[in-house]
């Protein structure tokens, strides 16, 4: 019973040591991004499912944000109106500093 | 000087005689994901053995002083793979600061580092076998030489092999399959290097 609890604590204490550890080290090796790109990654439906043919999520908001990809249609997770919609108005209004607009169209 | 010797060798003899991709078979998904580019090749290579050393050296005492004595040796797999989760997350962070354009040439196999069999394997094989703390680092040390060795030979065959006329059903990932097929042959000559 007692080496139960031992398996327990161990775990948990590993586990927040090394989480205490990769937060500090995220804190130290902070890369400071485009912050459109976080907005556009929350409006995406963030399952990280894959279909869009980037690794997840973050990679494909990135590539709406420079403009490299145009088809918000290879989000197949995504809704018109949760998703498409909300993108395309935030990068309407949110144009690169020198005024061009990267804004994505749906073609399922 | 025995002892430092029985190391050399052992060094060797992971890296050269059962090296980890062509004899072993780990770290296949890497070596043929990410071995199109020399480049790329070098510094997955560097990361993939950053990774297994240092894995090796905190895995060692986390089994021996903490696992052991507690009487849960059976939590090994568990803890090595949430100590390698956690090194492959902070050398991603580290190489993102550091050379983004190198971040995004690894693309989803630096994150895949993490279920690279290679490093559970060192680790794993450095507990079964009973190894002592100093033969466990040879067998990292090797182990990463190996890879390291290995994926920049073959990134180098393979861009020579964009260049070359393949009959064109073999053209692309066929062909760095014969590849190597052919080069775990060729490793095969080194088997009896040490007596």
């Amino acid at each position: 019973m007692i080496t139960v609890l031992w398996a327990f604590l161990i775990l948990a204490g590993l586990g927040l040591l090394l989480g205490l550890g990769l937060a500090i080290a995220s804190i130290v090796l902070h890369v400071k991004e485009d912050e459109r790109i976080s907005a556009v990654e929350k409006m995406l439906p963030n399952y990280n499912c894959g279909a869009c043919g980037y690794p997840g999520c973050h990679q494909m908001a990135e590539n709406i944000v420079s403009g490299a990809e145009t088809n918000l249609g290879k989000c197949k997770p995504g809704k018109q109106d949760k998703n498409y919609d909300p993108i395309i108005a935030y990068m309407n209004e949110h144009p690169d500093e020198d005024g061009t607009k990267h804004v994505p169209t749906v073609k399922k | 000087m025995n002892y430092l010797a029985a190391f050399l060798l052992a060094i060797v003899s992971y890296s050269l005689v059962s090296n980890v991709v062509l004899s072993r078979f780990y770290g296949i998904c890497s070596f043929i994901g990410v071995g199109n580019k020399i480049k790329s090749a070098a510094s997955m290579g560097i990361a993939v053995s950053f990774v297994i050393i240092m894995a090796a050296l905190i895995c060692y005492p986390i089994y021996n002083f903490i696992l052991v004595p507690a009487g849960v040796p059976y939590l090994d797999t568990i803890t090595f793979i949430l100590v390698i989760a956690s090194l492959v997350q902070v050398v991603g962070l580290f190489i993102k600061k550091f050379s983004p354009s190198l971040y995004k040439a690894l693309g989803i196999y630096l994150p895949l580092i993490t279920t690279n069999c290679a490093v559970l394997g060192v680790v794993s094989e450095n507990t079964a076998s009973k190894l002592d703390f100093g033969m466990s680092m040879a067998n990292a040390i090797g182990t990463s030489i190996g890879f390291l060795v290995v994926i920049i030979i073959y990134a180098c065959i393979r861009e020579r092999l964009e260049s070359s006329n393949v009959p064109k059903a073999f053209k692309g990932i066929p062909i760095a399959l014969i590849t190597a097929g052919i080069m775990a042959i060729a490793f095969l000559g080194l088997s009896g290097l040490i007596g």
